[in-house]
């Protein structure tokens, strides 16, 4: 192979190389796998809103475990509190203290009955 | 550039703009954009796949997880440039790949009756017998020679873009296509002179 050869060869396409390799590299049924392709597509599209939906659950499920959880630390921590009416009462007899304050420095939750009348009173 | 684009032939500019807007409407999600790009393109990484794999299933294969591939990596696709060679370098690689991991045997030498040329009743079994005899030819060059030729004379990307794609200097490209076609074409002219 000469310099020359090399250089002046290949600067442009050869139409009936190029024809001939284009007519043995021919893919037949293109149609079928355009259809293939767009069909892996949506299964990989589907994948995806699946993970928001999951996403969306996990946060909604995160709310709820946290209200769970609260529910059921006040469940336990009822009896601790002065949790009726009376004991935040009595709690309240001592000087400087209101019914409000009885309540909040409780070690457990409140009756809601009790916060209710707290709340009431306070509006008198 | 369109895969049905005479070879050598420029990708006009608005082509290109259209493209890079078909890219950003499939990268949002947009199923008839990336439809569009598929259909433009599935000749050409079919063509181009199996330029790698000579099994034509194997090739459409790797050509199909190519798309796949490009659609999860649209987000890297600089719009100031052609798709198509950035595509390619995805089929070539995807190919590639596929041929390693299945470990495709090498070419078997050239058939007895195909080196021969013999006449053939009808011009669709010449064209038949002379296609298989350049695919026999095709699998026989190393896959970087056999993937310039094809990009150069079958899809006709410039020699930049095919160094682009084969991540080699253009210097190398000019080279393996010179050689690939110097057997190639020397397998035609038996074939026209047996005729």
């Amino acid at each position: 192979m000469s310099a020359q050869d090399f250089m002046g060869f290949d600067h442009h396409p050869d139409p009936e190389l190029g024809a001939a390799l284009r007519a043995a590299l021919e893919p037949r049924d293109q149609a079928a796998f355009v259809a293939r392709v767009m069909a892996r597509f949506d299964q990989a599209r589907a994948v995806v809103p699946a993970w928001e939906v999951l996403a969306r659950w996990a946060g909604r499920g995160i709310a709820a475990a946290a209200l769970l959880a609260l529910a059921a630390a006040l469940a336990l921590g009822r009896g601790q509190a002065p949790g009726s009416l009376d004991e935040a009462l009595i709690a309240a007899t001592d000087p400087g203290t209101s019914v409000t304050t009885a309540l909040l420095v409780g070690e457990g939750p409140p009756d809601p009955g009790t916060v209710f009348a707290a709340v009431v009173g306070a509006e008198r | 550039m369109s895969a049905e684009s005479q070879p050598g032939a420029p990708l006009p500019r608005i082509a290109q703009q259209e493209e890079a807007e078909l890219v950003r409407r499939s990268l949002a999600g947009d199923r008839e954009a990336f439809g569009r790009l598929v259909e433009r393109y599935a000749a050409q990484a079919r063509r181009v796949a199996r330029a790698v794999l000579r099994n034509p299933d194997d090739a459409d294969d790797a050509a199909q997880d190519a798309f796949l591939a490009a659609l999860t990596k649209l987000d890297r696709y600089d719009p100031g440039r052609p798709f198509g060679p950035w595509l390619m370098r995805i089929v070539a690689n995807a190919a590639t790949d596929r041929r390693r991991r299945r470990a495709v045997r090498q070419a078997e030498p050239l058939a007895a009756e195909l080196v021969g040329g013999g006449r053939r009743p009808d011009a669709e079994a010449e064209r038949a017998a002379l296609g298989e005899r350049l695919l026999e030819a095709l699998a026989q060059l190393p896959e970087r020679r056999r993937l310039a030729v094809v990009l150069f004379d079958v899809e006709g990307y410039p020699h930049a873009e095919i160094a682009r794609i084969l991540g080699v200097p253009e210097g190398t490209v000019r080279s393996e296509v010179f050689h690939a076609r110097r057997r190639l074409r020397q397998l035609l002219a038996d074939w026209k002179e047996a005729r």
